[in-house]
Order: structure tokens, then C-alpha cells, then sequence
């Protein structure tokens, strides 16, 4: 069966962040007022890997159940790393982990126990500032993904499907990106087709937050058809999850979000038991 | 009036794992062989992957239930001290921002208590009682025969997300509806087998197989040496990779 192989430090998986860091990501989008699209990106992606880095977390450290890249797309196509990582294509989630730009307090509103919320100090680590500069080159981006990843699955033939999370606004200045997405669902280890998760953040008006459709009925314009249409299907499990987390996916149901949170992604792979009333 | 019990846990860590990263537990240590006892407490605990130090958290929970001091009907109280006792224990020295995040979230384990009573009878039957959060489960044998399962019946009740008793207390706040209780009476020459998940999956699907699953588990650390047992269950994919504790219990 598919998707089912053992995630484990002797057979990781991998997860590979394709981000837009295109001049137009400079504009606003509708998430929140005033905000550009390229820190709805840096949110995105740092929030992404805080909770893939939590996911991994024992009292011993880190355990390297995924190797992790971030490839950026704009003035220049390369791995978007700084400080330590600079340069590298992939590394153990727990380089990843110890290598943060810089480490932020937040405040985050939790459950008192009594039927109230408190706020509460949180460590939020920063890989990424937002970056906007030069065209959208998505076509020559996802070929980038799809070298890296041949290579990885070269040397892990049976892992668990590797991961794309491509974060954009969609609008591809390089051609028609249909046809490199599907070059890239097309790879696979022994056990299924690498997983393909557009995140479309968008600064057309008409665009309500969406999860997981199964149509791109309801899609505001090209740009999100374009992105629902090369997404993957979510895999059985993934969707029992969504389930779990309020979503109702359909069995069509697609990797794709609109203005919406992605970390279910990273909730919705299994390496181990995962109570019910952990939140 | 007491029953004599020859009893051994049997345990193994998840393949490809060290053995201090096992992270269930149980109750007594030590095996026994025909010891006479008025009362007699074992449990077993299955700490969760997913969460961090949850391998300390499964020995306190064992500890204290098999010493009286978890209160079924009194859980969420009588589990503070437990989770003060675990917070203290990781509260120790500064951790790095990943590991502060994951203990902020707490810890996880299931338990499954098992009290046998010798009562006044003549040593020949007795009351059982058993007590459970997740999914480690018991089954009761006698004559070659299953009389009893708990918490669990059958291998599609697993799942990959069970409710489990938390350090924090505001994660057992619906605690009441998923702590699981039961009684019964044992006879002399019965066998309870207290098993944590991947091992109670596979024997259910034995006998849902129309298997004697029993023999097996009769036969471990006598005839059938447990660890490479479960090493040949996990290469043929029979069992789910993870840390595996078999208690067994026999009544003379």
C-alpha cells in the first residue's frame, strides 16, 4: 500500500520548501490588512518548520526524521538558507533546529483550564525575513525541486514520499508551470509519488480562505486553478487527520490551501503515536 | 487466604532504537515464581511517541498505581503529585527552544492496572479489577480459552490517536469519559496477559484469524525466547514497529 512506509532515522522521509520571493510578493494580500504577501510567506515557512522541528523533538535532541530544504524563486533561484546553512540543498531537520536566524518571544493565547485563555510567552525561531525582488521563474523553480529531489530519492528508494510545500502567489513568469508540477508528482519512491501541497497566497479581492477543496469551482482566478489543479491528492491518512482537526475533505480532496494555514501538513504524517488530546 | 502467582514481564524497544529510548513501563520489576499473596497490583504504561520524557512519565503512572495512589474514581486528583513529580524532573536544567516548546505541550501515556484478590476464599478463585486509559489491554485465559479483554476486543479498535493520561492537567480535562474499569473473577490455573498496543493488535488478529495466539505468549522465555520472537514477527510484518511489554500472570 502507498504511503505507508515507517518514518523513521533510518529511513527519513524529506521535505523540500518551494518559496516565491518574486518582486510581487511585495504587494498585499487579503489574509490581514497591510500585510504583504512576503511576510505571509516568512510566517508561513517559519511556522512550518518550528512545528516539523517540535514533531521531531525527544529529550535527547532532535531526531533526524526528515532532511529539509528551502529553495527560493525570484531574482535568483537557489537554496534560501542563511547562517549555517547557507547553501545547502537539504539537511537533517536537527541542523535545522540549531540554526535558526534568531529566536523571538511571542505571546500566544492558551487554555487556562477553567474555561478561560491566558496569555502565554513562546519561543518563536526565525529562519526567514521576507524577501520580494525580480520575475516569478516557477517553471525553472520546480525543475530545481525535482534535481534535488531525484537525488534524494536515488539514495533513499524507499522512504516515505518526499514532501513539496510551494508557497506562492501564482502568478509564473517563465511560462505555464503545469507540466513541471506534474514532472515532479511524476517522481516516487518505492512507496507512492511525491507529495506536491500548493499554498496560493493571493491579493485578489474575491478570495476567501480555503482548505483542501476537491473543485476549483469555487477558486477565485487562474492562479489559484493553475496551483489546485497541480497539487496532489491528499493521501488516505492525511485526510482521516484533517478530519480530526475540523476539515471535512471529500476523497478528491486536493493539497491545496488559499490564504490558509498549512501545518496540518506537518501534523498529518505519522511517526508514532499521537494522543488525541494533544494539541 | 492468598494465591500463589508466577508472574514475568517481557519487553522489547522499537527496532532500530537504543534500549533507553524504550518507553513503556511496568509494574512490578521483578519476576516471581509462586509466591503466595492476599493482593496482588500489576500495570503496564505505553508512553507516547510523539511526546517528550514520556518514558519517565509511563514509570511514574505504573508506580503509583500499582502503590495505591492513582484513585479511579478520583484521577485527575490524585495524578497532580505525579504531574508536579514530572514537570520538577524536566524542569531540572535549560533546554534548548525546540525542547521548552515540546514540554510545554507535556507528556502522554496510556496505563492499564490489573489488582488480583485472593478474598477469603480457599486460595482456588478470586476478584480481579482493572482499570485503563488507551490502548494497553489485558486478555484473561482459562481452559484454553478466551474469557475476557479489556480495555480493547479487537484489532480495528487501534488506532494511531488514543486519548492518554497527560501530564498537564488541562489535557485530562474530559478524562472522565475515557477512563475504562472493569471486574471480574479469576480461577486457579487462569493467565491474564497485559500487552501494550502493537503486541494486543496482533494477538486480536490472530483470533480474529481463528488463531491460539495464547499458545504463543504460554510458550515465551520458556520454549520461544521473546526477543528474537517479536524480531521475527516485525521482519515478516506481522506487528507494528514500536517498543512492545508483555506481562504475564499465571495463577497456580
Amino acid at each position: 500500500m502507498a504511503y505507508s512506509a515507517e518514518i523513521s532515522r533510518n529511513n527519513p522521509s524529506c521535505f523540500l520548501f518551494l518559496i516565491d520571493q518574486s518582486g510581487s510578493m511585495a504587494d498585499t494580500f487579503t489574509g490581514e490588512a497591510g500585510k504583504k504577501k512576503a511576510d505571509g510567506v516568512a510566517d508561513a515557512i517559519n511556522k512550518l518548520l518550528q512545528n516539523l522541528v517540535i514533531r521531531c523533538a525527544k529529550e535527547e535532541g532532535v531526531r533526524d526524521y526528515f532532511h529539509v530544504g528551502v529553495l527560493g524563486y525570484g531574482a535568483n533561484i537557489g537554496p534560501a538558507f542563511g547562517g549555517a546553512l547557507a547553501g545547502k540543498e537539504l539537511a537533517p531537520i536537527s541542523e535545522i533546529a540549531n540554526s535558526p536566524a534568531r529566536i523571538e518571544e511571542r505571546n500566544k493565547k492558551v487554555d487556562d483550564g477553567a474555561g478561560g485563555l491566558i496569555d502565554q510567552k513562546i519561543k518563536f525561531p526565525i529562519w526567514f525575513e521576507p524577501t520580494s525582488s525580480g520575475g516569478t521563474p516557477m517553471c525553472q523553480a520546480l525543475n530545481g525541486v525535482k534535481g534535488i529531489l531525484q537525488r534524494w530519492l536515488g539514495q533513499h528508494p524507499n522512504c516515505f514520499p518526499p514532501a513539496v510545500i510551494h508557497i506562492t502567489d501564482g502568478e509564473s513568469t517563465d511560462g505555464d508551470p503545469g507540466q513541471a508540477m506534474s514532472d515532479l508528482k511524476a517522481l516516487s519512491s518505492n512507496d507512492g509519488n511525491v507529495l506536491l501541497f500548493n499554498l496560493h497566497i493571493s491579493s485578489n479581492a474575491n478570495a476567501q480562505p480555503i482548505a483542501f477543496p476537491d473543485s476549483s469551482a469555487s477558486l477565485p482566478d487562474q492562479y489559484s486553478r493553475l496551483l489546485f489543479d497541480g497539487a496532489s491528492v491528499l493521501t488516505p491518512f492525511m485526510r482521516s487527520e484533517a478530519s480530526n482537526h475540523g476539515f471535512n475533505p471529500s476523497e478528491g480532496a486536493k493539497c491545496f490551501v488559499l490564504n490558509a494555514d498549512l501545518v496540518l501538513v506537518i501534523q498529518a504524517l505519522d511517526i508514532g503515536t499521537k494522543p488525541s488530546n494533544l494539541r | 487466604m492468598t494465591m500463589r502467582l508466577f508472574y514475568e514481564a517481557m519487553w522489547i524497544q522499537k527496532a532500530g532504537s537504543p534500549e533507553e529510548e524504550y518507553e513503556d513501563a511496568f509494574w512490578p520489576r521483578r519476576s516471581v515464581s509462586g509466591e503466595s499473596r492476599q493482593k496482588e497490583t500489576f500495570a503496564i504504561a505505553d508512553g507516547a511517541t510523539e511526546s517528550s520524557f514520556s518514558g519517565v512519565w509511563a514509570k511514574q503512572l505504573v508506580r503509583a498505581y500499582c502503590r495505591g495512589r492513582i484513585d479511579p474514581l478520583r484521577t485527575n486528583t490524585s495524578l497532580l503529585p505525579k504531574q508536579r513529580g514530572w514537570a520538577r524532573f524536566v524542569g531540572r536544567k535549560p533546554l534548548p527552544w525546540y525542547a521548552e516548546e515540546k514540554i510545554r505541550n507535556g507528556t502522554f501515556s496510556t496505563i492499564l492496572g490489573l489488582t488480583l484478590d485472593a478474598g477469603s476464599e480457599n486460595g482456588r478463585s478470586g476478584a480481579w479489577n482493572a482499570f485503563a486509559v488507551g490502548d494497553s489491554c489485558f486478555v484473561h485465559i482459562r481452559d484454553e480459552e478466551i474469557l475476557s479483554t479489556f480495555p480493547l476486543s479487537n484489532a480495528a479498535e487501534f488506532n494511531n490517536s488514543p486519548f492518554l493520561l497527560g501530564s498537564n492537567p488541562e489535557s485530562n480535562k474530559d478524562i472522565e469519559i475515557h477512563i475504562q474499569t472493569a471486574k471480574g473473577r479469576w480461577e486457579s490455573e487462569d493467565t491474564f496477559y497485559l500487552m501494550t498496543d502493537a503486541l494486543a493488535a496482533w494477538f486480536f488478529r490472530e483470533v480474529e484469524d481463528n488463531g491460539t495466539p495464547w499458545r504463543s505468549l504460554r510458550d515465551l522465555n520458556r520454549d520461544l525466547p521473546f526477543r528474537p520472537w517479536i524480531e521475527d514477527l516485525r521482519t515478516k510484518k506481522q506487528i507494528r514497529n514500536d517498543d512492545v511489554t508483555l506481562y504475564r500472570i499465571e495463577i497456580e
